[in-house]
């Protein structure tokens, strides 16, 4: 039977209690990200009562100093603060498992563990298996939770599965991910997690369209000139992640998952409902409709890679890409990508989707502005100064997550003089409570079986097919396209800024 | 003015004729700080030596909510017909940096002229802004038709009133003449809602949902000027537990107020529950709800002044523990926390004929 006292108490799915078992748990995601993110469910009494935590991972710990850490941390990151009543309830509920990923006899250790849980709690529990340890493990991990029975469907219960990025590497290794995945867990059971579709601003560009009247008549290839995507990042690689960032590079990285994600929410068609196939049926046909760039000179083209050189940020001195720590000194990995876009389709026919990516810029931001076409210059051409640029609409993601409008003004003043002015939505001003963060909501909705805001497998392989043409064209061509250079702390390099020059338009600046 | 009437919160004195002009110079003499609205945020009472504690309350309420507060004591009572007004900015420090203001402008209205509420209301909104109107106290005979038209949300403590079904009455009156479009909000009502997500939560339990069709027992404990929200929690309990209504219900209210209140509902299966709400003014404003099945226990509890509910289930051979957020204990918290919410109620309304039921 289903639970009466669930109806209509809230306007979403419901979340359901189960296990979380997470395998990587003494990683950084696990400290900074999903242990606050518990924490700040059970804060906002959102999370189920009864959830369990299993940290799953090598090194050997106890119970007690896995909670250690996490309170440490959770006490330096939570979104609301750290208070030790609620604390102490998360805390008695989150245990430790040692093992390595390849051990099978670990793994029938946690089976017996989790049916100890069910069973103290009375029956079958469900389970959540979260995947956050280094990607050459992921196999590992999934073909052992199958052996060990872990991911079999057992009555009135559900066994799901999140992965986190990288979901592959190239399309094939994808494919292998997937075909591994599938094999594990059903696909309505597998949930690839891109944090981005999590944040508040990523998840009300669909509001934004589609529940405001005087948007979507415009958008499409009438009224609008182009569309920027920028995503760009202070920081290089402290920390020790030049070593992953250096096998990936800031295409893969970034623009597979979350560039093209974003990109795929701005120029989809109306869903026809609001189920999470409605929603990825229609993002996918996006991705399915990039123009390939499929040929070396397509990609010298469209597509603009570079390294920062040594440089100044925030008044510091910063080493170029190839000094830094954990990078190799004669690396070929980009760190910086702008990419044009076209979206062959009815609605966005020659209007280019220019994305940008990368490390070492001015400042840490990541925004989508959708640039309109600008007035017939007819009535105003005669005017002091002409007309200042069209309108833009800018969606920020991060930080400051809001929407702007840019529009043009008459100066005050006895003659005829316009300026562009702003007008601006600020989250975190304007509705009195902070967002949640998107872990926060991404793991609420796994809970509930809402895999709206997650990656469907066609769309992962869709966004790696595209990726992989530049790849391709960028290290297994005879005539690759140059790495281009930049200083660190500007914006790119001039290359990227030719790109849309040739074509009468300009990087927003941000 | 009442002499003893305190107005030092309230700011600066100006002319009905002037507010606007007031207004425009208080924003140009200060470059610092932005005037921020997304709500026009009425609260009204007709008890003058409330104004300025509701301007103390704006000030809290506008950390996290930008509005236009317009405040209004009406005091009834005065012989001759007259109008006083204040303006005042709250302002609050964003991330430590920049100063973000709501404008307030306070109005004591004396004596009888019928229609100066609406009108009062009327003249100072800003534009397109939702209309969120607080009425403290009785609903009187100045809640009318022009008036109520107008909200866009209605907010209102049935546990102030000295005969809830009048105003409810009315209220339901309003709502039927507005087509529905005015969103009613009452916070004795609102004041359970972590008790409702708490229990909810509970049932989740396979343990706890198995005890479900058995269940014999239910007890609120609260404080006795919480009537209506025990009643509203009981109502919302036997309404989603589908325990039987209307002609077939066996309702038998034993009023006794000095302890409580004790109800008999029926289930599906035909089976008898006893539901009690006692008294306790020593505890929280709602301190218990335990539902209670042979063998298994359910129980959401809080201390008075605790900012958490202990959320229980005892059965044999398993125990649960947890700790949840709970409801503002200030009325200020209560309306804010709805705000962020939003929503249109309609939990409440499903509830609403089972609430009549049992507070007649």
């Amino acid at each position: 039977m289903s639970n009466p006292f669930r109806e209509e108490l809230v306007s979403r799915n419901q979340a359901e209690p189960c296990t979380v078992v997470i395998f990587g748990a003494t990683g950084d995601l696990t400290h900074r990200k999903l242990i606050p993110a518990l924490y700040n469910l059970a804060v906002d009494g959102e999370l189920p009562q009864g959830v369990k935590i299993i940290g799953f991972a090598r090194r050997d710990w106890t119970d007690e100093f896995f909670r250690e850490g996490l309170e440490k941390l959770n006490k330096d990151v939570s979104r609301t603060g750290h208070d030790e009543e609620i604390w102490d309830g998360v805390a008695s509920e989150v245990y430790y498992h040692q093992s390595e990923f390849q051990d099978e006899a670990g793994y029938a250790c946690l089976a017996k563990r989790l049916d100890d849980i069910d069973a103290e709690r009375g029956g079958k529990g469900n389970r959540l298996f979260y995947i956050a340890s280094a990607p050459e493990y992921f196999d590992d991990i999934l073909l052992n939770l199958k052996k060990a029975g872990m991911s079999d469907q057992r009555e009135g219960c559900w066994s799901r599965v999140i992965v986190e990025k990288p979901f592959g590497t190239t399309l094939a290794t994808a494919q292998h991910l997937n075909e591994v995945v599938n094999g594990t867990f059903e696909e309505k059971d597998t949930y690839r997690i891109d944090h981005y579709l999590g944040k508040e601003t990523a998840q009300n560009i669909m509001v934004l369209r589609f529940a405001n009247a005087i948007f979507e008549p415009m958008w499409n290839k009438q009224y609008i000139d182009h569309v920027q995507i920028t995503c760009a990042e202070h920081l290089g690689m402290e920390g020790g992640r030049g070593g992953y960032y250096d096998k990936a590079g800031a295409l893969r990285d970034m623009v597979q998952n979350h560039l093209l994600q974003l990109l795929s929410l701005v120029a989809m068609e109306p869903p026809t409902d609001l189920s999470a196939d409605g929603v990825r049926d229609e993002k996918v046909k996006v991705i399915r409709s990039l123009r390939q760039w499929d040929t070396p000179e397509l990609v010298a083209e469209n597509v603009i890679r570079g390294q920062y050189t040594s440089g100044n940020i925030n008044g510091n001195e910063v080493p170029g890409y190839c000094e830094e720590d954990r990078v190799d000194p004669e690396s070929e990995t980009e760190a910086f990508v702008a990419v044009r876009c076209m979206i062959d389709t009815w609605r966005w026919s020659g209007v280019p989707f220019y994305v940008r990516v990368g490390k070492r810029l001015p400042k840490k931001a990541t925004e989508i502005s959708i640039h309109f076409k600008e007035t017939p210059s007819v009535l105003f051409n005669a005017a002091p100064g002409g007309v200042p640029d069209g309108n833009v609409l800018v969606i920020r993601i991060q930080p400051d997550e809001g929407i702007s409008l840019r529009m043009n003004s008459k100066l005050p003043g006895t003659t005829l003089r316009m300026e562009p002015v702003k007008m601006d939505f600020h989250y975190a001003t304007s509705f009195g409570k902070s967002s949640p963060e998107a872990y926060e909501r991404l793991l609420l909705d796994a809970m509930a079986g809402d895999a709206t805001l997650f990656a469907r497998r066609d769309e992962v392989e869709e966004a790696w097919r595209f990726v992989d043409h530049i790849e391709n064209a960028w290290h297994e061509s005879d005539n690759p396209p140059p790495m281009a250079e930049f200083p660190a702390g500007s914006w790119g390099p001039k290359e990227a800024d030719e790109m849309l020059k040739g074509e009468g338009r300009k990087w927003r600046r941000l | 003015m009442a002499a003893d009437l305190k107005t030092d919160n309230l700011g600066l004195p100006v002319e009905i004729s002037e507010i606007d002009g007031e207004l425009k110079k208080l924003w140009e003499a200060d470059d610092a700080s932005t005037n921020a609205s997304l709500i026009n945020f009425l609260v009204y009472t007709e008890d003058p030596q409330q104004l300025s504690v509701n301007s103390e309350m704006v000030q809290q309420f506008t950390q996290d909510n930008a509005c236009r507060a317009v405040l209004i004591a009406m005091n009834r009572k005065a012989p001759e017909p007259s109008v006083q007004a204040w303006i005042t900015a709250h302002c609050h420090l964003q991330n430590g940096k920049k100063s973000i203001c709501s404008e307030q402008i306070a109005f004591l209205l004396s004596g009888r002229s019928f229609g100066r509420l609406r009108n009062t209301v009327f003249a100072h909104l800003n534009s397109d802004l939702p209309l969120v109107f607080w009425w403290q106290g009785e609903i009187s005979n100045l809640f009318e038709e022009r008036l109520y038209s107008t909200l866009d949300r209605f907010i209102f403590d049935s546990s102030t009133w000295s005969n809830p079904p009048e105003g409810f009455a009315r209220i339901m009156e309003a709502r039927e003449q507005t087509g529905d479009h005015m969103v009613t909000q009452d916070l004795a009502w609102t004041r359970s809602y972590h008790y409702r997500l708490a229990i909810a939560g509970l049932f989740d339990d396979p343990v706890a949902l198995r005890s479900f069709p058995e269940i014999e027992k239910v007890t609120i404990k609260a404080q006795r000027n919480q009537r209506t929200s025990a009643l509203l929690l009981l109502s919302w309990v036997s309404q989603m537990a589908k325990w039987k209504s209307g002609l077939e219900l066996s309702l038998a209210a034993e009023t006794n107020p000095e302890d409580g209140e004790s109800f008999l509902f029926e289930s599906k299966d035909s089976r008898n529950i006893e539901a009690t709400i006692l008294w306790d003014d020593d505890g929280a404003p709602l301190s218990l709800l335990s539902v209670q099945a042979p063998g298994c226990v359910v129980k959401v509890s809080r201390e008075k002044g605790n900012a958490h509910l202990c959320q229980e289930i005892c059965s044999e051979g398993h125990r649960l523990n947890v700790i949840g957020p709970a409801d503002s204990d200030k009325p200020e918290g209560l309306v804010a926390d709805q705000l962020s919410r939003g929503g249109k109620n309609s939990l409440f309304l499903k509830v609403f004929p089972r609430f009549l039921e049992l507070i007649s």
